[in-house]
């Protein structure tokens, strides 16, 4: 590993992601850039991301851990709280920011998120309304989405 | 509940500051009533400034806000038994109102300590030799760790990055918490002094400072430009005009500059208006002309004087005298050496009723009329405070010189210049009340217009005497004897013209009520009620405002004759006003 200049932190970080990941998540750095991160969230049980697995990139700023990471969905995923880029609206990305935060509990944040969508502190307005108007059938889209962009095939 | 009325002890109950300060003691004229003796007789100058009826706010230098802060956070960390760490950051909470903190740490001490995170006692560093930093990672030997209250252990080094990165994203850095995202427990200033950089400490200081003026109900900063100095003002009163030290004038309310007569409301949609339109405005008023005939602004070009308005209107005029291009030709000298500007105006081209009318009709020009008259009040008001200043620097000092009188004789002048400052900033607001002034209420109306003629007309006479005639007696060879005679007639001036002002102000400030009960009267009728409900019929006799309507054709002792339309006072060799271009 190219790690020279790397501080210990994103170090020591990488390899516990690697020998204790958490549940549902992997996440690996690519070769070529020991801050760049290749993500995978498994969509949690009982919400309708069930069974899909979404891909995402993470990158840790120059700033890390004083700065928060930067983290965005890279599987098209149909929730009040990501945007058609990917961007994901989370206090702790922002301003609710802790260098006692890490990678992997900001990625169990995430994975949280899909679990309890939060419609009114949205991102994607338009989601975000249809969530609100009729949950049922914007689940039933979240579903369709997850099963035609998420399940690889 | 009894948070207004302890609140407006948080500076003073601790210091008495107020009392020892001579930096806030402005110059208040005590009453405006009692000051019915002969004007030109009363020089006295003590009582020049007539619009501090009492003295209700402080202006505080920086040396004074630490003071301040400094005093507040005693007092907190006195009655608390707190650490003055501990004190600011409480007081920081709740906006440094000394008895907001007092109220509810008395009321509910333990939710207070949890709201800002300070805890009641404190948890020491784990007792291991070496300790785990929760943000490197990193093991290291006790010493070389810290933590606030709760005992969470971060490095020195992370603590310096974490403490760097919050103050240089902004004032939020005086509202830190330990970086263990579970735990609230405040980062005062002492591990900023600590362990923040030389410029970091410097920054968080200045946070600190302007916290204390910006998070403070009753103090604000200084709106100039530049100025350092803020004001710490107690509400009531009803007058919020104050006066920085840096000679900047703003209504503590609004922000704006000060308005006193015209209250915020009107000052803000005026405000609001000119930057709508006041663009549009310069324009129209720098490159075209109103067409003589339908009023519509005409756009000059090309070359040719001989200019046709579109149609449906299609008059045909000169540019140059806006006459009719039908009577242009060799009697009139040719086409481009137009010479008919007075003789058309003699003639009065249009019937004069017509003319009004459509003047009414059209609200641009109403605009133009009243903001015009506004502008100019305000560019003449910057002209004389530079005045004012070169006057103290450089030309009483050769005035004294020449006119070998010491400099403490020729405060006069000084004092005439502070009044024609001060009246051009109410005149001009004048020009926003009278924009807003309901036109269907003619009575209140032409009273408005006559006060406001009364003093313009004063003023300009205080304005050219000032100016022109001071000249004189600045360029002369040696000592004049008719100075004592200009010493005279320029206070005398200064006086009688702060008398129109006051009227202005007072009847503006009630409204014009005065006019109520008068409703029916005419303009001459007026004249004398305005005498009589002030109090003093003199302003009127000195000036010769009766004369208004008599055989003189408006004229004053000084030569000038004012515009029974628009109230501007011209020179008596004009015979037409300049600013309306009305006939006399």
């Amino acid at each position: 590993m190219a790690s020279s200049n790397l501080p210990r932190r994103i170090i020591k970080e990488t390899q516990r992601l690697l020998s204790e990941p958490a549940p549902g998540i992997s996440a690996s750095p690519a070769e070529e850039n020991m801050r760049y991160f290749n993500v995978m969230i498994l969509g949690p049980a009982q919400s309708p991301y069930e069974g899909g697995v979404f891909k995402l990139e993470l990158f840790l700023p120059e700033e890390y851990p004083m700065a928060p990471p930067k983290v965005r969905f890279l599987t098209k995923i149909y929730h009040p709280n990501i945007d058609k880029l990917g961007r994901i609206c989370l206090d702790i990305l922002k301003d609710k920011w802790s260098p006692a935060l890490q990678i992997r509990t900001v990625l169990l944040s995430i994975q949280a998120l899909l679990s309890a969508p939060n419609p009114d502190d949205p991102l994607s307005e338009d989601v975000a309304k249809h969530w609100k108007a009729n949950e049922s059938e914007a689940v039933e889209t979240a579903k369709e989405w997850t099963r035609l962009y998420a399940t690889g095939e | 509940m009894m948070e207004d009325s302890c609140d407006d002890e948080d500076f003073y109950d601790g210091g008495g500051d107020d009392d020892s300060d001579p930096d806030s003691v402005v110059i208040s004229y005590d009453g405006l009533m009692d000051h019915d003796s002969d004007d030109f007789d009363d020089l006295n100058s003590s009582n020049l400034i007539y619009y501090h009826r009492s003295q209700n706010y402080a202006i505080l230098n920086e040396d004074d806000i630490r003071q301040h802060q400094e005093e507040s956070i005693t007092q907190i960390s006195t009655v608390l038994s707190i650490s003055r760490v501990a004190a600011s950051i409480l007081l920081r909470q709740y906006n440094w109102s000394v008895s907001k903190v007092n109220d509810e740490w008395f009321a509910d001490e333990e939710k207070v300590r949890k709201t800002v995170g300070l805890l009641e006692n404190d948890t020491p560093l784990p007792a291991d030799q070496e300790l785990t930093c929760g943000i490197c990672f990193e093991n290291y030997p006790r010493d070389r760790m810290r933590a606030v209250a709760c005992g969470h252990p971060f490095c020195v080094v992370c603590w310096k990055g974490y403490i760097g990165t919050s103050i240089n994203d902004g004032p939020g850095c005086l509202m830190l918490h330990c970086p263990d995202p579970s735990c609230g427990a405040a980062v005062g200033h002492d591990m900023v002094n600590e362990l923040a950089s030389k410029d970091d400490k410097e920054k968080y200081n200045r946070y600190f400072l302007r916290s204390f003026i910006e998070d403070n109900r009753k103090t604000k900063w200084c709106p100039a430009p530049g100025c350092d100095y803020a004001v710490n003002f107690t509400v009531g009163g009803g007058n919020y005009d104050v006066t920085c030290h840096c000679s900047f004038s703003f209504c503590w309310n609004c922000v704006e500059e000060a308005h006193r007569p015209v209250d915020c409301g009107t000052v803000s949609k005026w405000i609001m208006k000119n930057s709508a339109e006041s663009e549009n405005m310069n324009w129209i008023l720098a490159n075209s002309k109103p067409c003589p005939k339908c009023k519509r602004p005409i756009e000059k070009n090309q070359g040719c004087m001989h200019i046709t308005c579109t149609p449906p209107c299609k008059f045909e005029f000169c540019w140059l005298c806006l006459g009719a291009w039908s009577e242009h030709g060799e009697r009139t000298g040719g086409f481009y050496a137009c010479n008919r500007y007075e003789v058309a105006k003699q003639e009065g081209v249009y019937d004069e009723a017509e003319k009004r009318r459509e003047m009414a009709k059209n609200s641009l020009e109403r605009y133009t009329h009243y903001y015009e008259r506004w502008a100019t009040n305000q560019s003449s008001r910057q002209r004389a405070i530079e005045n004012l200043h070169q006057m103290q620097t450089v030309h009483l000092e050769k005035l004294s010189d020449k006119q070998r009188q010491p400099e403490s004789q020729l405060k006069f002048i000084i004092e005439a210049w502070q009044q024609i400052v001060e009246c051009r900033r109410v005149l001009k607001w004048t020009y926003a009340y009278g924009f807003y002034l309901n036109e269907h209420e003619h009575a209140k109306k032409q009273f408005f217009e006559y006060l406001q003629g009364e003093a313009e007309s004063g003023l300009e006479r205080l304005h050219q005497c000032a100016e022109k005639e001071f000249q004189g007696y600045l360029n002369s060879e040696g000592p004049s004897l008719e100075f004592n005679e200009f010493r005279t007639k320029l206070a005398g001036l200064t006086s009688v013209t702060k008398n129109y002002f006051e009227n202005l102000v007072r009847a503006l400030e009630n409204g014009l009520s005065d006019v109520d009960s008068h409703a029916a009267c005419g303009r001459a009728g007026s004249s004398h009620n305005v005498g009589g409900s002030s109090g003093k019929g003199r302003g009127g006799k000195a000036k010769g405002s009766t004369s208004r309507s008599s055989s003189s054709k408006n004229m004053d002792d000084s030569g000038h004759w004012s515009c029974e339309y628009c109230t501007y006072a011209n020179v008596r060799s004009s015979t037409v006003c300049e600013m309306c271009q009305r006939h006399r």
